[in-house]
């Protein structure tokens, strides 16, 4: 890494005695910053003790009696536990497994189009995805899977041409991982290549020529060049996204789901039923505790998986 | 610290550093395009195609008649051609409502955004002792732990009092460690003469701040705009949560209406009684009016975004 290497060899530099009154300045600017971080990210920090208390309103926070552990017992009891555990684990696996693959694909084969304008226009495409809001992809879903009065949509028109049964896609909870798969990959797989492409763009020129003397095809040279000189980022990738694994994406499934309860046995992940719970039962302790575990087990997942990058970008050193 | 370094060389190496520059390997070699490289561009078009087809659909859908949609189902071109919706938008109350909602949110929260990321990643680049690694720290442990979303609810209702309130949807998505960290190590790459001389001259570090390095980092600053932008335009789940009263809602808060509630669809240009309003119409339409302005800024906004992300991965 040359910037931090630069950086380091700057620091005596930067290290120059600054009056205090520099340094007042500076932490005035600084101010608004650590303002917000005390409100927003350790205030709430702060208010996890409401997972161990019997929360009403009218007594507050800090006000409200101590129940110990019963929020915690009660979640564990109500058989809905296992379910969301289970859905956030296994939907992010496929999410996290299906952008990788596609945007890996993808940089392979953005890399062999020659054509600079047809090539810059293919990327402005296929990364446009990534701005588009859940709510919008949940509309586009809605034209896809079904039309006007809640039958028909666009996949079963073109299933009806080869004479296959109709689906009721909104009532067949087993698809929906799938579905949401081919969602995420549609999101995500111009945002993942255009990761690749960048590792791409720093292997060097002459392992390709090497490459070439030895008579490789393009596709050869894509199969045993690329694809290995990818695998760091590809790991680091991998160790990121499982690391958020206990962090649900909360938007885009609950703005396709909805509050469609035939959905939940397969699309209910951590997020969406503590959001639910929180609004239509108003039941802070449970939900509160519920955050409070998926917290702690997200906090291991995050800080197992930044050890293990720092390692492995020590023994590769290419990122 | 290294921890943080790291994250940043991450970060820089997930930029898309060359979205246009990148550079074509051994062009020298052959002139017939072999196999692997026909399928290339036929399965890169196929997934271009996968990306634009959902979004033009939505186009056509908004501009074809109603008892059409429904006899025929949805179809490329619009057959027969209607612009009702979009009358009815143009002259209801909720579509320039929810356009100054989401303007309000999105320029004041990006302008706050850029503010507070820029000025805390400043202190941070300074390299002060006792003062930017503690501060570091403090940026980096949210991405590692939070308090989750009740204690998150129960502070902005109870504790800030924001309920029904824009800033609702613009304090809580102020600031992103991830980009407080990409603009840290894009500062340490300014280069340290031009600051020396400044500090010569007798500059003090506010007049360093604002006349020196925030001119020199245009490319850092469309980025966050850019980004920060589109999160606020795109925001709903706060919306969502805080919000209850209509005449207050952003575009995706009125298409969320839309979705779970078709006969809100109905009540949505409250100025035309008739009972057969165009509800599929009318949702696709607005949906159209709301991915519209990033549709529009998207083409510009790509070309900032590229350089500056280059900018910031390979100066130094």
């Amino acid at each position: 890494m040359t910037g931090a290497e630069q950086g380091a060899a700057r620091t005596p530099n930067r290290r120059r005695r600054l009056s205090s009154r520099d340094n007042l300045v500076l932490m005035l600017l600084a101010l608004p910053g650590i303002v917000w971080f005390l409100i927003f990210s350790y205030g709430p920090m702060a208010g996890l003790v409401v997972a161990f208390k019997s929360f009403n309103i009218r007594d507050g926070i800090f006000g409200s009696p101590w129940n110990g552990l019963a929020n915690f017992r009660y979640f564990l009891t109500s058989g809905d536990a296992a379910t969301i555990v289970f859905n956030t684990v296994f939907l992010n696996a496929l999410f996290l497994g299906a952008s990788l693959f596609a945007g890996l694909v993808l940089a392979l084969m953005l890399n062999e189009i020659r054509g600079g304008l047809y090539r810059r226009f293919v990327q402005s495409v296929i990364f446009f995805p990534y701005f588009v809001s859940p709510i919008v992809i949940s509309i586009m879903l809605q034209v896809i899977l079904s039309g006007v009065g809640g039958r028909g949509g666009l996949l079963n028109d073109m299933l009806s041409v080869f004479d296959l049964p109709q689906v009721a896609w909104y009532t067949e909870p087993g698809a929906w991982p799938w579905i949401l798969t081919i969602v995420k990959v549609w999101q995500l797989g111009g945002y993942t290549s255009v990761i690749f492409l960048a590792a791409i763009t720093s292997i060097s020129e002459e392992v390709y020529e090497a490459a070439a003397i030895d008579g490789a095809s393009r596709w050869r040279m894509a199969l045993s060049v690329t694809v290995p000189l990818l695998l760091p980022t590809f790991a680091v990738l991998v160790v990121l996204g499982v690391g958020r694994m206990f962090f649900g994406d909360f938007a885009t499934i609950y703005a396709i789901v909805q509050d469609n309860g035939v959905l939940f046995p397969t699309t209910d992940v951590i997020d969406t039923y503590v959001f639910r719970s929180l609004r239509m039962i108003g039941d802070f302790g449970t939900t509160a505790a519920i955050g409070l575990f998926q917290s702690v087990v997200g906090f291991v997942f995050v800080t197992a998986a930044v050890l293990v990058q720092r390692r492995f970008q020590k023994e590769n050193g290419i990122l | 610290m290294n921890a943080i370094e790291q994250e940043s060389s991450v970060i820089k190496a997930r930029a898309p550093a060359s979205l246009g520059t990148l550079q074509h390997t051994r062009r020298a070699a052959r002139r017939m395009p072999e196999a692997f490289q026909s399928i290339s561009y036929l399965t890169v078009t196929i997934f271009g195609l996968f990306c634009l087809v959902p979004l033009w659909m939505i186009v056509s859908g908004s501009l074809t008649d109603e008892s059409a949609l429904g006899l025929n189902g949805y179809s490329l071109f619009p057959q027969p051609f209607s612009l009702r919706a979009y009358e009815l938008l143009f002259t209801g109350p909720s579509l320039l409502n929810g356009y100054l909602a989401s303007l309000f949110i999105t320029v004041v929260g990006t302008v706050l955004s850029i503010s507070c990321t820029t000025s805390l990643a400043w202190v941070i680049a300074r390299r002060l002792p006792f003062i930017s690694r503690p501060l570091t720290i403090f940026a980096y442990v949210p991405m590692l732990f939070n308090g989750g979303l009740v204690p998150f609810y129960l502070l902005v209702t109870q504790v800030l009092h924001l309920t029904n309130s824009w800033f609702a949807m613009i304090l809580p998505l102020m600031l992103a460690p991830f980009l407080i960290f990409v603009t840290v190590s894009f500062f340490r790459q300014l280069p340290e003469e031009i600051l020396d001389a400044a500090r010569i001259d007798g500059a003090g570090e506010l007049r360093i701040f604002f006349q020196i390095v925030l001119p020199l980092s245009k490319p850092i600053l469309a980025v966050l705009a850019l980004f920060y932008a589109v999160t606020y335009w795109n925001e709903w789940f706060t919306g969502l949560l805080f919000l209850s009263d209509p005449d207050r809602f952003p575009l995706q808060l009125i298409l969320q209406n839309l979705i779970s509630n078709v006969t809100n669809a109905a009540s949505l240009p409250s100025s035309a009684g008739d009972a057969a309003a165009p509800v599929y119409q009318l949702r696709f339409a607005m949906t159209v009016l709301t991915v519209g302005p990033i549709l529009l800024a998207y083409p510009f906004a790509q070309r900032f975004f590229v350089k500056g992300i280059t900018l910031g991965a390979t100066k130094g």
